[in-house]
């Protein structure tokens, strides 16, 4: 399933070499929701495996509940985390648009048109209230070329540094494919996609020295009953936001929640970040999440793992290994200069 | 007391009796304290029982400079091999692609362009590895990279219609105390090492796990591969914890190098 990932990932990127060479794609940079014609020339070599006869798509929300923060009422690790392990999903969009995450890639041509604003799912800004990012103004004005220079790109940061399969970073890993959380004493570890990011939970373990800049940033958290609590340092900077092209410095630190719901369905990651060297005043991103337990909810893209083998009846799911870079195609500037 | 014992022989014996026995209770709680330092209860378990390998780890050989006995080279240091036997038994067909793969290791080394390692290669390659491990499985984050590999230990197979994965797929099994691992379904793309020897996407690998001491784990493996060795051959190497303060892996995604000077945008930047 992986090779599919990096088929998809190698279809996405003709379409950004494409995007390089030709103005006049344009209308075929691709929205990951639906499938592209290029992506429909390049199937899988073999069936996915896993598969079922009768698949079903889950829909996009157009809305989703607020988790209060409070006490942690379900099944616990015997560390005493919450028991939040498995494959999990934003549930509202991807990184096409973080304003208006079910309003399509900014500048690009839609064939069909948008309906009024509230009956998409609300800006993954939630604060400041307006849903719009508190840039200054020199940052806006870097955004706004990003938003041209995606779809024509005349300077190599015009690429979405995930297109080349760079770590999504944070919090754009959240929003990007499905990933897994998984619990050990003294660690929640994600596995995304592209990229890896270690919770350590023993908050008298220093971060690493400043001069140390990381796509994930360095991060040390807690649980406060059902909410994981994270403090992000050492971030990079360099992974966009989305092909919106919102980002923060190397200055930003980041103050996370996820908070889960007792019944482990879903959970909300509420993240503040402050950045004085391109916002004015710090803001909140909030992402809806659900927990995937079925296989044949599989959709390619968020929800992706399948049951493994073996004699026993309980089903057990399993997801491949997480490649992007080894198996995604050359293309843009950086891959043409190897 | 000194009376009764000249008086009394007996009292002697049995005080010599004492005492003999008292140093044989101290000369055997020397040894088993001795004992217990490589005791098997004392290393670290899960709550089944299970041997615990959780924590980073790290070989010191020189393994991945060359996985066969070889002297120093301006790209390698001295290195005394980690293969039973020396020698990798290539085909000679292979053994030619594996001479081209040498002279050509300054390009070609997949490890350049910041590739997943593979297996084994990920477990002796110089840079630290986190093993998470619970019952149901072991996931492997590397720091070259920060890939992960899962080895599962719940009793499930490998899938029926798999792919050719970079890491392969890993089942594993508990043998005693030692994890034992079948590792298949691998692609071609990666090495074995920076010095060209490589396999064929029919490689099988069986690893065994087995602690040495609480800080020691002892890495064996066989390679199978019959498009690329003329019979399966053994490696072994010993991986030792990390015990600095506050050791801590650190993502090593350096495939992205070569473009992220060009991020985050700049206020001077036109």
């Amino acid at each position: 399933m992986d090779s599919n990932l990096g088929k998809r990932q190698h279809a996405f990127s003709n379409l950004m070499l494409s995007a390089l060479m030709s103005a006049s794609l344009v209308s075929v940079a691709a929205d990951e929701n639906t499938t592209s014609p290029a992506q429909e020339k390049k199937p899988a070599a073999k069936p996915v495996e896993t598969a079922p006869p009768a698949q079903t798509r889950r829909p996009r929300e157009k809305s989703f509940p607020t988790i209060a923060s409070g006490e942690w009422t379900g099944p616990k690790l015997s560390d005493g985390q919450p028991d939040v392990s498995g494959f999990w999903s934003n549930t509202i969009g991807n990184h096409g648009n973080l304003t208006d995450p079910q309003g399509g890639v900014i500048g690009e041509a839609r064939r069909t048109p948008l309906g009024p604003r509230d009956q998409r799912a609300p800006s993954r800004v939630s604060d400041p209230a307006d849903g719009q990012f508190p840039f200054q103004p020199w940052a806006l004005a870097k955004v706004k070329e990003f938003q041209v220079g995606f779809h024509n790109p005349t300077y190599p940061g015009h690429v979405e540094p995930n297109a080349r399969c760079a770590p999504g970073g944070v919090p754009k890993s959240l929003y990007w494919h499905g990933y897994d959380i998984l619990q050990y004493p003294g660690y929640v570890v994600f596995v995304f996609d592209n990229g890896s990011r270690i919770i350590h939970l023993d908050e008298s373990k220093p971060h690493l020295p400043e001069k140390l800049k990381l796509w994930n940033g360095d991060s040390r958290g807690h649980w406060e009953g059902n909410t994981l609590v994270v403090d992000v340092s050492n971030h990079n900077g360099k992974a966009l936001f989305g092909r919106s092209g919102e980002f923060i410095s190397e200055n930003a630190t980041i103050k996370e929640k996820y908070i889960f719901a007792n019944d482990r369905s879903r959970y909300n990651y509420v993240g503040t970040f402050t950045d004085p060297t391109v916002y004015t005043r710090p803001f909140t991103i909030t992402i809806p999440a659900i927990k995937y337990t079925r296989a044949e909810e599989t959709d390619g893209w968020n929800l992706e793992a399948r049951w493994a083998k073996h004699a026993g009846k309980t089903q057990i799911l399993e997801h491949d290994e997480r490649i992007c870079h080894e198996n995604n195609g050359g293309f843009g500037i950086g891959s043409a200069q190897r | 007391m000194n009376t009764a014992a000249i008086k009394n022989p007996s009292w002697f014996k049995k005080i010599g009796l004492t005492l003999l026995l008292l140093t044989h209770v101290f000369a055997f709680s020397l040894v088993t304290s001795n004992a217990d330092a490589h005791d098997a209860t004392k290393i670290p378990r899960l709550a089944n029982g299970k041997p615990d390998f959780s924590g980073i780890w790290q070989t010191t050989s020189a393994a991945d400079y060359d996985l066969e006995p070889h002297s120093n080279r301006k790209d390698a240091p001295p290195g005394p091999g980690i293969v039973e036997g020396g020698e990798i038994p290539y085909l000679p067909k292979a053994l030619e692609q594996r001479k081209k793969n040498f002279e050509n290791r300054a390009t070609d080394d997949p490890a350049l362009k910041g590739f997943t390692l593979g297996v084994p290669r990920g477990i002796y390659y110089p840079e630290p590895f986190q093993i998470f491990q619970r019952a149901r499985d072991l996931n492997i984050v590397h720091q070259f990279g920060h890939s992960v590999r899962t080895i599962h230990t719940n009793n499930t197979e490998h899938p029926e219609d798999p792919n050719d994965w970079w890491l392969g797929d890993s089942r594993g099994k508990w043998e005693g105390d030692t994890l034992v691992v079948d590792v298949k379904h691998f692609n071609d793309k990666t090495w074995l090492d920076r010095s060209g020897n490589f396999h064929s996407d029919a490689l099988q690998v069986v690893e065994r796990w087995k602690f040495l001491d609480p800080n020691t784990i002892e890495y064996k493996a066989t390679l199978t591969d019959a498009q690329v060795f003329s019979k399966p051959w053994n490696i072994s190497v010993i991986l030792h914890r990390h015990r600095e303060k506050n050791f801590q892996l650190i993502e090593d995604y350096r495939y992205t190098l070569d473009y992220d000077q060009y991020y985050p945008p700049k206020p001077d930047q036109k």
